[in-house]
């Protein structure tokens, strides 16, 4: 009797996974589905069928053609890709150094205002980023920081507003426990020492998630840095070129090369996201529950 | 709460009150060199020995002045009028007048400064009493030595935020007072620098953003501002609880390759959107991907409008949207639903509750108290959501019954940005950009009044 | 406690102080260069005729850079040619000239956002001419020049790069008009638009034709035989609106419109590099080489086709015949605008737009480079010229008509106006396009 019940209770269950395998399976392949598509298009060759989108999925013939025209240097291409390297990493290293300065400052030292100056920050953040474009535009336009100097430009903007950012990163000093900063000053060491012999390394996992967000933004920037850029296309990064192959009708029939352009782009960020995932998920599992 | 801010506003007009009788008894009472740093900053603390701190706040004044002189009064007298000086043909050659744009951004940088170097003497008078006091009392002063060390230790704060300050202050602060200047100005195409003048106008923007008829902005608004709240609110809602589902489903026991079913699903928050969302733009296109094959089947006859009906563009825009958020809080999820006690649910399957009921009695309630602060900032990023509307629809399709270039699909800030960039009507984007503000300020508010786990937190989110 | 805070915020405040103050050497320069002007000013010149010729009058020693923002598929065709120009020129050599790829909408935007940055030579499709003119990013043509311009290019053109009464821009292309492309084995009768469809529909293809774009979608008014055209004055701004839309004539053209979309072969839009599945396109010169390598031997071009209107009379479809031209940006240094006028005059003479042509296709405005063989055997400008016949030269018109414009048509395409309208509803939709087209000019 007790056996039979366990013998339904394991039928039902392996019912229930059958039916959740399935669904995973369904799942996958419509997440899957848009990226074996923008594969595809990008082997179907301009020259033996068609630049544009078609209604038919694999390419009637492989080509690499598309591949070949980013390199050859009919575009900037590379260059373009270039720019965008060196304004993530960039960005990514003076980003996270500013968001662990602010949110050591914020989370260890109790300082007048304190309060005050994270509302102040909290309510600035409620501004949509938009309004201020032309604002910022000609502000680097006085210290010549647009057009030819577009790249630089574009990484100060992005670091100097960083600071905002330090939720997550404060969410996580909060959890380091306040016992181990009293007794090292106790010891006699200094605020600063603190933070860059005891707090740093043991932030393994924040510096890392907060280094690889600030990593991935600049690849999908392609509002503001083609502002800045303002016709420039030598200082464009690859998501202002590549989005106007798209939208602009100079450029018919790029389609096919967009797509192989952006899987050299998603490439390396999504390498990078895999390898870095575990940090990801603790980061923003954090950052959820602190808000 | 009414009766406490009140009490909170008295302490600020009673604390202003103290500072200024304090600047008058500190010059009363104190000696000849506290009387003349009230004319030369850090005069006082030069002459006590504290040289770095001398210095600085002489430095201070030094700038002010030479900021003053070669650069802000120029900009600052003009801010009135923005500017009388018209550009003008000499010859063949233009020589530009007075640039409005200029002169309202470096007015308010300079009205700024004034601001900070009243406090900058404010301070300097401060140091002066509290120098005084301690030699009074027959201390000695902290060596220079001693306060600069100090900006490692216990000022170790403002060494930290010096730099992200500025950094905010210059590239945030001061253009968002810039655009809220520009919304009671008559900045647009037709009032362009550096060849046309523009100049205040009040509140005529906000007056045509609220008017009805042929030329006000008032119907459009409202459409574009409702669906900006509903389409938050699906966003939202929709990838919260799917996203659980799925992270569940994931989690289940016995389920295998656990690892690479969330892999699948995370590579839509690794691969740029630009290249994703444009892909899947031209897949739902009337002539793409999608279209075609339903066609060659024999499913339909003729395409399905995705795009350019509105409101299945408006569908087709939260499904899509799923794709993208579901992932996001999957990973969210398969972190919590760990932390939940293994023995809640093992007492709930005792009582004989069905996996339902503990989704319904456990799992929710958990999961809704833990993550609501994350709920609300993902309401208020949907409110602002740019990616996945601008590269989907571009806020089209347009319709006749909209102005300022609106379409159905547009939110807030995709409106704000097509004013900036396609129409170049700064003024009625400065309006819109205030108008998300106060649509983000009064939602989080609420919302933030509303979440138990919130408002414990110590120092808010 | 708010002291504090304040005094970390003035850290801040002064540090940010500083930075501008260090910066400063660019806006403190600009008052500089305002001042200087006068004594520049002396030398106050009036170049006449061909300014190369005139040598007093150009500053052989000025030096200085020209930007040029041309599309991108034309920027090496450019920097042939601005080579040749400084060959020809030697008094401009102590000016460095690039090019940059900005395409004609980028640039009109650009220029008009921050003039002083954008380009100081540029393309733009002429339906820009107005808003750049207002905002101050178009120099007038020069007056050594301007006659023999008028003289070269078709009267069309002439009259689109006119502001006013004011030429503003050199003309470059006469082909910014469209027509149709077909494919012959598809299409039997491109005459017909009823036909067309039909032939489309039978063969389970797709016909293009953007009717949610003001430039389009007057192929049907106009044909009808309504109106809509702006006068303008000098400064760029619409003094009078002349439009006819709610009309018996109107409501003709609107049905035509409202039945077409209803097509299941009808596909909204004109980038023959995006179409899929294409049978016929409604569209311009510039797609000629993407629409022979689509159709291959089936490529055929035709004038636009005639329709049956609902009154039971036979309209011809009409539209606007445009024009691509070139602008200079006004100057503050006399010397470069003297370069600029000269290099611009350069790259859309006769000889330019003669090599242009042989390069990217572009139909030349210039009239003796419109009379050379080639041009004249094109198959897809002789189909353009069939239709010029029919089309009225594209004037100003505000940017808000555009928008509006593609509101009219998206409400056709999303179903807010169907077959099944009644004539009403549609003379109300009319009546508020008129209404709203004449709200633009004050």
């Amino acid at each position: 009797m007790k056996e039979e019940k366990y013998g339904s209770m394991s039928k039902k269950r392996a019912i229930g996974n059958a039916i959740s395998y399935i669904l995973l399976i369904l799942i996958s392949i419509i997440w899957l589905f848009p990226f074996f598509g923008l594969i595809m298009q990008s082997f179907r060759s301009y020259s033996s069928e068609y630049g544009g989108m078609v209604n038919y999925i694999i390419p009637k013939k492989f080509s690499l053609d598309n591949y070949r025209f980013l390199m050859s240097g009919e575009t900037n291409y590379l260059l373009w890709y270039r720019n965008t390297v060196i304004i993530a990493v960039i960005v990514a290293i003076l980003q996270t150094i500013i968001i662990l300065c602010v949110s050591y400052a914020l989370s260890r030292m109790r300082f007048k205002g304190r309060e005050l100056l994270m509302r102040f920050w909290l309510i600035l953040g409620m501004f949509p980023g938009f309004l201020t474009m032309i604002c910022l535009y000609f502000l680097l336009k006085q210290f010549g920081l647009t057009q030819a100097g577009a790249v630089p430009g574009l990484i100060l903007v992005y670091v100097a507003s960083s600071g905002m950012g330090y939720y997550v990163c404060k969410g996580y000093f909060d959890t380091i426990p306040k016992a181990l900063d009293e007794a090292a000053r106790i010891d006699g060491a200094t605020r600063a020492r603190i933070f860059f012999e005891m707090i740093i390394p043991m932030s393994k996992p924040i510096i890392i998630y907060t280094a690889l967000v600030a990593f991935m933004a600049p690849w999908c920037d392609y509002i503001f840095a083609s502002y800045v850029a303002f016709g420039n296309d030598k200082s464009y990064n690859v998501a202002v070129a590549m989005t106007r192959w798209v939208w602009t009708n100079d450029y018919q029939g790029y389609f096919t090369r967009f797509c192989a352009g952006g899987i050299l782009v998603a490439i390396p960020v999504t390498v990078l996201f895999m390898a870095l995932q575990k940090y990801y998920v603790e980061g923003v599992t954090g950052g959820a529950v602190k808000g | 709460m009414a009766a406490k801010r009140k009490q909170k506003s008295q302490n600020i007009f009673e604390a202003l009150g103290k500072d200024i009788a304090e600047i008058g008894t500190t010059f009363v009472q104190g000696d000849i060199k506290t009387k003349l740093s009230y004319i030369i900053f850090g005069i006082g603390p030069l002459l006590r020995g504290q040289i770095v701190k001398g210095l600085a706040y002489l430095a201070a004044e030094l700038l002010f002045i030479w900021y003053m002189a070669g650069f802000g009064w120029k900009y600052l007298s003009k801010i009135s009028t923005l500017g009388t000086v018209a550009t003008q043909k000499v010859g063949r050659k233009t020589v530009y007048g007075d640039n409005s744009f200029m002169i309202l951004l470096f007015g308010i940088l300079t009205i700024i400064i004034i601001a900070a170097i009243i406090l900058v003497w404010r301070m300097n008078i401060r140091e002066n009493l509290t120098e005084e006091q301690l030699l009074k009392a027959g201390k000695t002063l902290p060596t220079n030595k001693r306060f600069l060390s100090s900006f490692l230790d216990e000022n170790f704060d403002k060494t930290l935020l010096a730099l992200p300050i500025t950094g905010i202050f210059v590239f945030t602060v001061l253009p968002i007072i810039f655009m809220i200047c520009v919304a009671f100005t008559n900045y647009d195409a037709n009032h362009q620098s550096p060849t046309n003048l523009f100049t205040w106008v009040g509140l005529e923007n906000f007056r045509s953003l609220f008017s009805f008829g042929s030329n006000g902005f008032a119907g459009t608004f409202l459409t574009v501002l409702s669906w900006t709240l509903i389409w938050a609110f699906f966003a939202t809602f929709i990838d919260y609880f799917l996203g659980l589902a799925v992270a569940m489903l994931i989690n289940k026991k016995g389920i295998k390759f656990k690892k690479l079913w969330r892999t699948i699903l995370v590579l839509t928050i690794a691969v740029p959107q630009f290249v994703s969302l444009l892909y899947i733009m031209k897949m739902f296109a009337n002539d793409g991907l999608v279209n075609a094959y339903l066609m060659k089947w024999g499913w339909i006859t003729s395409p399905i409008p995705f795009w350019t009906d509105p409101t299945l563009a408006k569908i087709t825009i939260v499904v899509v949207n799923i794709w993208i958020g579901i992932p996001y809080m999957m990973l969210i999820a398969t972190g919590l639903l760990m932390n939940i006690p293994e023995d809640l649910y093992e007492s709930a399957r005792i009582d004989g509750a069905n996996p339902f009921q503990m989704f319904w009695s456990i799992t929710l309630p958990y999961m809704l108290f833990v993550t609501g602060p994350f709920l609300l900032t993902q309401f208020t990023g949907n409110l602002n959501n740019f990616n996945v509307i601008f590269l989907l629809t571009q806020g089209r399709p347009q319709s006749m019954k909209l102005t300022g270039n609106a379409g159905y699909t547009d939110l807030l800030v995709t409106w704000l940005y097509k004013m900036t960039v396609t129409d170049t009507n700064y003024k009625m984007a400065a309006v819109i950009g205030i108008m998300v503000f106060l649509v983000t300020a009064v939602v989080s508010l609420v919302v933030y009044n509303m979440l138990p786990s919130v408002r414990d937190e110590e120092g808010f989110q | 406690m708010k002291k504090k805070v304040l005094s970390v915020l003035m850290a801040g405040v002064m540090t940010s102080a500083l930075l501008i103050g260090c910066g400063s050497s660019a806006p403190a320069a600009a008052p500089a260069e305002e001042a200087a002007p006068a004594e520049e000013a002396v030398e106050e010149a009036a170049p006449a005729e061909e300014a190369a010729v005139e040598a007093p009058e150009i500053n052989a020693d000025a030096t200085g850079e020209i930007k040029v923002w041309v599309a991108d598929n034309v920027v090496d065709f450019t920097n042939k040619r601005v080579a040749d120009f400084m060959e020809a020129n030697p008094e401009f050599a102590g000016f460095t000239v690039t090019v940059e790829p900005v395409g004609e909408g980028d640039a009109a935007s650009n220029m008009i956002t921050d003039v002083e940055a954008g380009a100081d030579i540029f393309t733009f499709a002429q339906d820009q001419i107005a808003r750049l003119v207002s905002a101050g990013a178009l120099e007038e043509v020069a007056p050594q020049n301007a006659a023999a311009i008028k003289a070269e290019n078709d009267p069309g053109s002439v009259a689109a790069a006119t502001v006013g009464d004011t030429l503003y821009a050199y003309p470059l292309t006469s082909d910014n008009g469209y027509f149709l492309y077909y494919d012959k084995s598809v299409v039997t009768d491109p005459s017909d638009l009823d036909a067309i469809l039909a032939d489309c529909e039978a063969a389970g293809k797709n016909f293009y034709m953007e009717i949610n774009s003001g430039w389009y979608q007057t192929a049907f008014f106009f044909g009808t035989g309504c109106t809509l055209a702006y006068d303008t004055d000098n400064e760029g701004n619409f003094t009078a609106a002349n439009v006819d839309y709610a009309s018996d004539q109107g409501l003709v053209a609107m049905k035509e419109i409202i039945k077409l979309a209803s097509s299941p072969a009808f596909q909204n839009g004109s980038a023959a590099g995006e179409a899929t599945n294409l049978a016929a396109i409604v569209d311009g010169t510039w797609d000629s080489g993407t629409l022979q390598e689509v159709f291959g031997d089936n490529y055929a071009c035709a004038k636009l086709p005639s329709f049956v209107g609902s009154d039971g009379k036979t309209y011809q479809l009409s539209g606007f015949g445009g024009f691509k031209l070139l602008g200079v940006k006004p100057q503050t240094d006399e010397d470069k605008l003297n370069a600029c006028d000269a290099l611009a005059a350069f790259l859309a003479g006769e000889e330019t737009q003669s090599l242009r042509y042989e390069a990217v296709g572009w139909g030349p405005s210039n009239l003796n480079a419109q009379q050379s063989d080639a041009v004249k055997s094109d198959v897809a400008l002789s189909a353009l010229a069939e239709q010029l016949a029919f089309t009225i030269p594209q004037g100003q018109y505000p940017g808000d008509y555009w928008s509006l414009a593609t509101g009219l048509g998206d409400d056709v395409i999303q179903g807010n106006l169907t077959v099944d309208s009644s004539d009403d509803d549609i003379m109300k939709a009319l009546q508020t396009f008129q209404d709203t087209c004449i709200s633009y000019a004050k």
